[in-house]
This record gives C-alpha cells, sequence and structure tokens, in this order.
C-alpha cells in the first residue's frame, strides 16, 4: 500500500470544519470547566462562530469543490453562493448566542449543551449551502434539523416545549422521508446523485424526473415551512424556547431555501416549466394563508409565525423566479439577509419583553411599550415596518427586488399576489405599533446588554439596507451569477 | 458444480451437523450437570444408564454412570402435559420457543468443521461447512446472535406475568449493551486476517504461534465476556435469576417448549465455544492437520469442549451480577477498552503495513539499550 | 424463473406484515410485524447479492432497532391490554392521499412496460458496476466510506449527525431538577 497524500482542498470546508470541531471542543471544555464559570459557554461558542465568520469572510470570491469522487462532480463546492449563506447563517448564529445569554439562565434553561446543539445546527445549515450531491443535501438538512428537535423540547418538561419538538420532530422526519425518496427517484432516473451530473441527464429522465421534483419540492416546502406544509410551524414556534424559534424561524428557512436553490436552479432548470408552475403555486397559497391566518393571532409568537410562513412565500417568488430571471437568485439571497436582521431583532425585542418562560409574549403585553421604553418600541416598530415593507427599510429592498425579478421572469401576477398580501401583512404588524404608543399598559421588561446591543445592531442593519440597497444587492448578485455560470459551465 | 447440486449437498451437510449439534446440546446438558457436581464437591446423576464393570469386591462398579440421562431428561419433557396458561397472549407464546432454537440453529452454517476434506469422493471446498465461503461469515454470525434475544423477550412479554417481563425486559438492555462491545471485538480478527469469512480467519492462523489470542490476548477476552453475555449465561444471568424472578421468562412454560428454551441455550453455547475457537483458536487447525484433514473435526471439537468446560466452570465460580453493575461494565468497561482496542490494531496494522514498525520497534528497543 | 418466484414471495410478505404494523391494534404484534417486515427487505437483499446490507439490515434493524422499539413498548404500562386504534378521525384522507401518490407512481412506472433491458430509457444511463465491486463488495464499500475521491465527507457528516443526536438523547433523558 502506498502511502498519499490526499487530494482534497481542505480550505474549501474550513468554516464548517471549524463549527463542528469547535461544538466538539466545547463539549470536552465542559468537562474541565469549572461550575461556576459555567456562563463563559456562550462567549466560547461566539468565538468559535466569529473565528469561522472570519475564515468564511476570507474566502469570498473563491470558487472551488472538493471531495471528487472518482469521474464526478465535487462533493462540496464553495462559490460567492456559499460564502453569502454561510455569511447569513454565522450571523444567525452569533445573534442567536446573543440573545440567549441572559434568557436562558432567568428561565433556567441554561445549559453548555444548547450551545454545542446550536453550533451542530448551524454547520448543518452551512453545509445545505455549499453541498453539490443530493447525499450530502439531505445529511445536511438532517444535520441542520436534528439539534433543532432536541432545542425546541429544551424546555422540558414544560408541556407545550414538548408538544413542539414532538410535532416538529414527527413532521420533519416524516418530511426527510419524502425528500429522501425524490433523490432516490432522481438517482432511479439519472443515475447519479452529483448535481451536475444531474443537469446533464435530468433531461432524458421524463416522468420519472418530474415525479422525483415533485417530492423535492415537498421536502423543501416542509422545511421552509410553505403552505400547504406549514401546519406545523405555529405550535412549533410558540412551544420552543424564544431564542429558538428566533434562531429556526430564520436558520432554518434560509438553510432549506439554500439546498432548494443550489438544487432547483443549478440541477433542474431544464425542468423549470414543470417546477416554476408549482413553485408559483405554493408561494401564492403561502402569502395568503401566512397573512390572512396571522391577523387573528392574539399571541406574538404565533403571529410571527405566520409571519414567517409568509416570508417564506416571498422567497418562494424568487425562487420561481430564478429560471428566467438572472436576478431572481440574488433577489432571494438579498431578502434572505434582510429578514436575518429584521426577524432577529423582532425576536430579541420579544425575548425582552418575555420576563418569564411564556409569560408577556401576548399582544396585550405591548400595550404601551411606547412610554414605558421608548427606544425599544421604536426598534420594534421600525422591524414591524420593516416586515411590512415600508420604506427605508431593507424589508422593503428585499421585497423591491424579488418583486422586480418576478416581472422579469414574467410573472407580474405573482407580483401582483405579493404586493396584495404585503398590503394585508399591515394590518396585524402595524398593530402592534398601535398597541405600543397608543394604549397605557404596564409589564416587566427584562432587557440586558447583549440583548440591546442585539437590537441595536440589527435595527442599523435594516436601516442600512433599506437606506443603502445597492451594494449589498451587487453582492448578492455576484453570489448569485457564480450559480448561473455553474449552470452554463455544467 | 451446478447451484442445486451444491444446495443439495448443503441440505445434507447441514443435517449432518445439525443432528451432530443436537446430540451434542443432549451431553452438555450432563456435561453441566456432572462438572457442576464434581466443582461443587457433589457426584451428580448417575443413575440412569451406566456400563457394569466387574471389581474385585463383587458389587459391579458403574462406568459412566448417567450415560442416558439426557434421554431420560427427553422423555420426561415430552411427556409432561404442554400447559398454555389462560391469560398468555397465545401467538406469541408459540411462536417464542421456536424463535429462541432457530437462530440457535441458523449460527452452525457459517462455521467452518475441517479444511479442505474428500468425503466420499465429494470435496469440500474451500473448507467444510454449510454454507462455505459466506464472504461476510461473521456478521452474519453476528446478526443472528442479535435475533436470538428475540425467544426471550417474546417469551417474558406473551407469558402475561411480572416476572417473566422482567426477565424479558433485562434480556434486551443487556443484549443492546453487550452487542456493541461483542461486535468491536470481532472486527479485531477481522482486521488481523483480512477477511470476514470465518474460513480464511482460520487459514490466517497457521501454526499455534499464530493463534490470534497471542497476538490479541484482550481482544479474545472481551469476545468471551461479550459471548457470555449473549448467551445470557453465569455471570450474566440476570434475566433468570432464581432467587429474584424465579426463573424469568421461562416461568409460564412446560414441557417440550419449556425444554425449547433449553435446547436454545446450550445449542449456542456450542455455537459460540466453536465461534471462539475459530477466530482465537486457530478453528479446525492443530498438528498434522494439513496431512489428515479429517483431524479438523477432532480439533474444533475438543477446543468446543475445552470452551463448554471452562462456562461451566466460571457458573460454578463467579456470582451473578447485579443489574447496575451489569449496565456499569458494559458501557463504562467493556465498550471503551474494546473500542480503544479497535483503534489500536488499526493504527499498528498500517504502521506494519508502510513498513514503519519494524524501524520503529527496533529503534525503540536501540534506545532502551536492548538491541 | 425461480428467483422471480422467491422474489413475489419475499415482496408479498414484506408487504403484508407492513400492512399488519399500520393496521394492528396491539401495539407489540405490530413491533414485531415490523419486525418481519425488515427481516423481508433483508430478503430482497440477498436476492440482489448484497450479502453485506443483508447481514448488516438483519444486525442494526432487527438485532439493535426492533429491540429498543420492543424495549419501549415492555416498559409501558397496561402492558398486554395496550389496544390503540391505528385510525383516526382523518383516515378517510389519508387513504385518498395515499391513493392518489400509488395511481401517480404506477402510472409512471406503467410507462416503462414491458420492462425489458432496452426499453428502459431512463434507466439506460445507470452507472457501470465495475466487477471489483461485485466480487469484493464488503472491502470496496469500506475503502469507498473512507476514501477522500469517494464518500468520506458524508461519511463523516453523518458520524457528526449521530453526535448531534447522542447529545439530543442525553439531554432529553437527563434528569432535571425540579427547582423551576
Amino acid at each position: 500500500m502506498e502511502f498519499q497524500v490526499p487530494s482534497l482542498n481542505l480550505l474549501i470546508v474550513l468554516p464548517v470544519l471549524i463549527v463542528t470541531g469547535w461544538g466538539m471542543l466545547l463539549m470536552l471544555a465542559e468537562f474541565f470547566i469549572p461550575e461556576e464559570k459555567k456562563s463563559w459557554a456562550p462567549w466560547l461558542t461566539m468565538l468559535g462562530l466569529v473565528l469561522a465568520l472570519i475564515q468564511t469572510i476570507g474566502l469570498w470570491g473563491y470558487n472551488g469543490g472538493t471531495f471528487t469522487p472518482k469521474g464526478g462532480a465535487p462533493m462540496v463546492v464553495v462559490d460567492n453562493f456559499a460564502t453569502f449563506l454561510n455569511i447569513i447563517f454565522l450571523l444567525t448564529g452569533i445573534l442567536t448566542v446573543l440573545i440567549s445569554i441572559h434568557y436562558l439562565r432567568r428561565t433556567g434553561l441554561d445549559r453548555p449543551e444548547y450551545y454545542m446543539l446550536l453550533l451542530f445546527s448551524v454547520s448543518g445549515m452551512m453545509l445545505m449551502g455549499m453541498a453539490n450531491d443530493l447525499i450530502l443535501v439531505f445529511l445536511a438538512l438532517e444535520l441542520l434539523s436534528i439539534p433543532l428537535y432536541i432545542l425546541s423540547g429544551f424546555a422540558w418538561p414544560r408541556p407545550d416545549s414538548e408538544e413542539s419538538a414532538m410535532k416538529y420532530f414527527l413532521l420533519g422526519a416524516f418530511s426527510s422521508s419524502i425528500f429522501v425518496f425524490g433523490i432516490a427517484l432522481t438517482y432511479g432516473s439519472t443515475g447519479t446523485t452529483s448535481l451536475p451530473l444531474v443537469l446533464e441527464r435530468i433531461s432524458d429522465a421524463g416522468m420519472l424526473g418530474l415525479v422525483a421534483t415533485a417530492m423535492l419540492i415537498v421536502g423543501f416546502a416542509f422545511k421552509v415551512a410553505a403552505a400547504p406544509f406549514h401546519m406545523w410551524t405555529p405550535d412549533v414556534y410558540e412551544g420552543a424556547p424564544t431564542t429558538v424559534t428566533a434562531f429556526m424561524s430564520v436558520g432554518a428557512k434560509v438553510g432549506g431555501f439554500a439546498a432548494m436553490l443550489r438544487v432547483f436552479v443549478a440541477a433542474l432548470p431544464q425542468l423549470g416549466e414543470a417546477w416554476v408552475p408549482a413553485v408559483a403555486g405554493v408561494a401564492t397559497l403561502t402569502l395568503i394563508v401566512g397573512n390572512v391566518v396571522a391577523i387573528v393571532q392574539p399571541n406574538i409568537k404565533r403571529m410571527l409565525a405566520y409571519s414567517s410562513i409568509a416570508h417564506a412565500g416571498y422567497i418562494m417568488i424568487a425562487v420561481a423566479a430564478s429560471v428566467n430571471s438572472p436576478d431572481g437568485v440574488s433577489a432571494a439571497l438579498f431578502y434572505m439577509l434582510a429578514y436575518l436582521f429584521t426577524n432577529l431583532g423582532a425576536f430579541a425585542v420579544v425575548i425582552a419583553l418575555e420576563h418569564k418562560q411564556g409569560e408577556g409574549v401576548m399582544l396585550d403585553d405591548y400595550k404601551g411599550l411606547g412610554k414605558r421604553r421608548p427606544w425599544l418600541a421604536l426598534a420594534m416598530a421600525y422591524f414591524m415596518l420593516s416586515l411590512t415593507g415600508v420604506p427605508p427599510t431593507g424589508g422593503f429592498s428585499g421585497k423591491f427586488y424579488v418583486f422586480r425579478a418576478a416581472i422579469e421572469a414574467d410573472l407580474l401576477w405573482l407580483a401582483i399576489v405579493g404586493v396584495i398580501t404585503s398590503v394585508i401583512s399591515g394590518y396585524y404588524y402595524l398593530r402592534v405599533v398601535y398597541l405600543m404608543y397608543m394604549y397605557d399598559g404596564e409589564g416587566e421588561v427584562v432587557a440586558n446588554r447583549a440583548l440591546v446591543w442585539t437590537v441595536g445592531l440589527t435595527a442599523l442593519a435594516t436601516l442600512v439596507l433599506g437606506l443603502l440597497p445597492g451594494p449589498w444587492f451587487d453582492m448578492a448578485r455576484d453570489a448569485a451569477l457564480q450559480t448561473v455560470q455553474m449552470v452554463a459551465g455544467g | 458444480m451446478t447451484p442445486g447440486q451444491l444446495a443439495l449437498r448443503s441440505l445434507i451437510v447441514g443435517f449432518i451437523i445439525t443432528f451432530a449439534v443436537i446430540t451434542g446440546f443432549a451431553y452438555t446438558t450432563l456435561l453441566e450437570r456432572k462438572l457442576l457436581a464434581r466443582l461443587q464437591g457433589r457426584i451428580g446423576p448417575n443413575r440412569a444408564g451406566y456400563i457394569p464393570v466387574p471389581t474385585r469386591s463383587g458389587k459391579p462398579r458403574r462406568f459412566l454412570g448417567g450415560i442416558m440421562q439426557p434421554a431420560a431428561d427427553a422423555v420426561k419433557l415430552f411427556f409432561k402435559e404442554d400447559i398454555t396458561p389462560a391469560k398468555v397472549d397465545r401467538w406469541v407464546y408459540t411462536l417464542a420457543p421456536m424463535l429462541a432454537v432457530i437462530p440457535a440453529i441458523l449460527i452452525l452454517a457459517v462455521i467452518p468443521w475441517a479444511g479442505e476434506i474428500t468425503i466420499l469422493g465429494q470435496t469440500f471446498s474451500p473448507y467444510f461447512a454449510i454454507a462455505p465461503g459466506v464472504n461476510v461469515g461473521i456478521v452474519f454470525v453476528l446478526a443472528i446472535t442479535s435475533i436470538g434475544v428475540y425467544g426471550v423477550v417474546l417469551a417474558g412479554w406473551a407469558s402475561n406475568s411480572k416476572y417473566a417481563v422482567l426477565g424479558g425486559i433485562r434480556a434486551s438492555a443487556q443484549m443492546i449493551s453487550y452487542e456493541l462491545a461483542l461486535g468491536l471485538t470481532v472486527l479485531v480478527p477481522i482486521m488481523l486476517a483480512d477477511s470476514m469469512d470465518l474460513g480464511e480467519i482460520v487459514a490466517a492462523q497457521k501454526g499455534v504461534i499464530d493463534w490470534f489470542v497471542f497476538r490479541q490476548p484482550l481482544a479474545a477476552i472481551i469476545f468471551w465476556i461479550g459471548a457470555l453475555a449473549e448467551l445470557q449465561r453465569a455471570p450474566f444471568d440476570l434475566l433468570e435469576a432464581e432467587q429474584e424472578l424465579s426463573a424469568g421468562y421461562t416461568v409460564e412454560y412446560a414441557g417440550m417448549r419449556f425444554g425449547m428454551f433449553f435446547m436454545a441455550e446450550y445449542m449456542k453455547m456450542i455455537a459460540l465455544s466453536a465461534i471462539t475457537a475459530t477466530l482465537f483458536f486457530g478453528g479446525y487447525r492443530g498438528p498434522f492437520v494439513d496431512q489428515v484433514p479429517a483431524l479438523g473435526f477432532l480439533y474444533i471439537g475438543l477446543k468446543t469442549f475445552i470452551g463448554l468446560c471452562i462456562m461451566i466452570w466460571i457458573r460454578a465460580t463467579l456470582p451473578r451480577f447485579r443489574y447496575d453493575q451489569l449496565m456499569a461494565f458494559g458501557w463504562k468497561r467493556m465498550l471503551p477498552i474494546s473500542v480503544l482496542n479497535f483503534v489500536v490494531v488499526g493504527i499498528f496494522i498500517v504502521l506494519q503495513e508502510e513498513g514503519i514498525l519494524q524501524p520503529l520497534f527496533e529503534n525503540t528497543l536501540r534506545f532502551l539499550g536492548i538491541g | 424463473m425461480v428467483e422471480q418466484i422467491v422474489f413475489i414471495l419475499v415482496s408479498l410478505f414484506t408487504l403484508i406484515t407492513a400492512v399488519v404494523v399500520v393496521t394492528n391494534r396491539n401495539l407489540f404484534h405490530a413491533a414485531l410485524a415490523l419486525m418481519a417486515s425488515f427481516l423481508g427487505v433483508a430478503g430482497l437483499y440477498v436476492l440482489l447479492d448484497a450479502g453485506f446490507l443483508a447481514a448488516a439490515q438483519l444486525l442494526v434493524y432487527i438485532g439493535a432497532i426492533s429491540i429498543l422499539i420492543i424495549f419501549a413498548i415492555m416498559l409501558t404500562r397496561r402492558l398486554m391490554h395496550a389496544l390503540e386504534s391505528p385510525f383516526n378521525s382523518q383516515w378517510g384522507l389519508g387513504a385518498f392521499t395515499a391513493v392518489v401518490a400509488f395511481a401517480v407512481m404506477a402510472g409512471v412506472i406503467a410507462q416503462f412496460w414491458p420492462v425489458t433491458p432496452d426499453s428502459v430509457t431512463p434507466l439506460a444511463s445507470r452507472p457501470e458496476v465495475s466487477a471489483s465491486i461485485l466480487r469484493g463488495s464488503v472491502a470496496e464499500l469500506g475503502r469507498a466510506l473512507v476514501s477522500s475521491d469517494a464518500y468520506v465527507i458524508p461519511f463523516e457528516i453523518a458520524s457528526v449527525l449521530l453526535l448531534a443526536a447522542l447529545i439530543g438523547a442525553i439531554v432529553v433523558a437527563w434528569p432535571k431538577a425540579e427547582d423551576e
């Protein structure tokens, strides 16, 4: 046996390696950190995520793949698309750690496993954007999901947290099995799971390829909580600890869209005639269901759950537009970046008001916040405006690019649906603002420094994305072009 | 040879070996009773069947006393009333004894009993077994032993009795805990022989000095402990602990169905003894086996017999584990040690194949001032 | 021909036991039927000449997973009388979905009828299986799992996944201090 240095480029997977390795190190460190210094765990986690973020930013502009099977395409690729998404995931992780520190302590959930599972989940998300092989997409999906199943049940034995974990687990497992079935059929019809090879062969696959595509859509739609596969979302979001809800409302959704864009745009554009109407239909249904049902929710976590369903609809518009418009993918990426800051900011405010576990999360608790905590209320109002899509906010810029891409892709009707539902969404988002400023009320607000920092940072980022979207959208465009080039190059 | 002929031959060999092992099972019960009695300073069964040897005093000495005891036991079991208690799950209750016996017989399929041998004009190549040349032989053995626990678990559940259920629960927990260590240890002979085929594992142990037990005594010990746990023999016989569970899972069984559980246990004892011999003690190999292949039967028979004697000896000597001790021993001792052992063996094999091991060894000796 | 008959029998066994799993009212019997169904799948692997997969199926699914399921059932209350109806109020909807899904799949597969090696165009591009894989499947499989020009990255990710699941299981099972 000859000893060979494996021909692989570990630089490409270095950010993921840092995150997973850091999770394992944390697990070992857990033994050696004395009990009274356990509060170090979040800061250590943050350090790992920041290291990975620095490494990821260093990879901007780098294109390459590694782990190439004999006669195949690389299993893991890094291009600006993946790097852009990885930055989103790492920022999500960092912000989640920031909002978690104090919340976990006051609700008695402060255990280091929380942060390890968070790190593993982040690494799964990062792989979603980098995976170039359906097997890897599936494994990344599971690595993303399994820690989330546990995290949503982290507040056990509180019954609604257990219910949340159980529901999420059962439906997640079910959707994963449909997804795997889709992969199996793709393999059956093309003889490969590698995305570039699927691209070459899918046009000969006939009906089998279409059925496979349908199953992949269902699998992704479950993950990103699009109607009619959204049923789990409100209960899971409501029952899970609020920090976990924040994390999965952004991370899991963006992760799902990352793989969805990669699979559908890079491997299945030839079946676009079939899946674009399907995705557009799902997007329409999602927008209507999410925005209309959100109106009647008295609980802010439930309301934000439906709101996140609705936002999945907007991103789906961009996905549907991504075949026929060069800006589809970049619009989706930009939208997700804006959504990350806005939604995490809104959840940070929700956490500030949730003084005890499961208390202070009703809309009525927001009465009078404008007088008690003017700055916090202002930030919340700004986030709500951004979610609605009122200029000058990141949410507005995101929606603008999405609708423009839809019109470019001859999906005018979809853009109109998007605008109408945005107007509907104004009702329930602005009601929060109305309650905060027009009523008097009292209630405890627990905002420590980390939380205030998070709210400030996310509000600032939303503002920047709203006022100066140009350079950021150009970045997203750089990221998207790479994907399209990969399509052209095979 | 056509597949049909091969299948027919396997069938015939299978019949012969199964009957041999069933006879062996009968006499293992006798062996156990006699040996246990001797170890405890008793005599054991000596009435049923003996050869009178005339002595000078006129009273004949009873030679091989108790030689017909197994037959007497069998007759007794067959003619006992086969009771099915009222509130059992009839279906599963009937299925359980069968599920206990079938795996015990299935394991015999891949054990090589002799090398390449010609009997009655038929050449058995590459070695004499019911199913020779199964390239995943050892995985098959592991899989079938793990299925063996179904008999116990189903019997425990179907009996609708507290003691039986406790026995069944203990059996399943014990099985899951010790299977891991067992499986990881089996990897060591696989790595040393570079094959999963039991015949090739035997072939890799040419002379006595090559027996894997000398190269990997730790693995052999762990395998033996794991095998005892898998057999639910003392000191791992918690599931039939007389003092606590009044015989555990068999408590509601009677007649030949009860006998079948014993049949399964003793046949598995024989099979696992033979497999231990195969994996670590050179299987059918021994002096002059290359010249006279028929000696293989003798050697593996002898090694199996010694294994059985050691099992009985352990039963007579060691007290039973407590349940928490059992779990702690399995997960905190056996599993880490076997993982470590397996990793170390892997590293050494790679070093050897790279040619690094030899100079490393010599340099170490030189450094220590020995070489 | 013989192979086809065996295949049909094994498939029928697998399917029938699978139906028993979802319709039986007795949880324990359903678990047993599940084990039998796994056994049928192992039989299919044997028919496909995948001996190692069959043994692994026996070892993992029947020897470990089913035993765990049965273990869990035995720890529940009302041991012998846990008769739960597997049907809920939505069974009609479920049946409708199942039938539609089946019809779609059957329709797609029917397009390839009659199946001969030449007629299956989408499957014509299936990759060549080298003879070495068929001969020494276990060694090839092992090498493929740890080679950097094969499947090492899915393998490693699967191990991280299992680690995460392990931590999760400990989190869920760990006794919780009742001080809240």
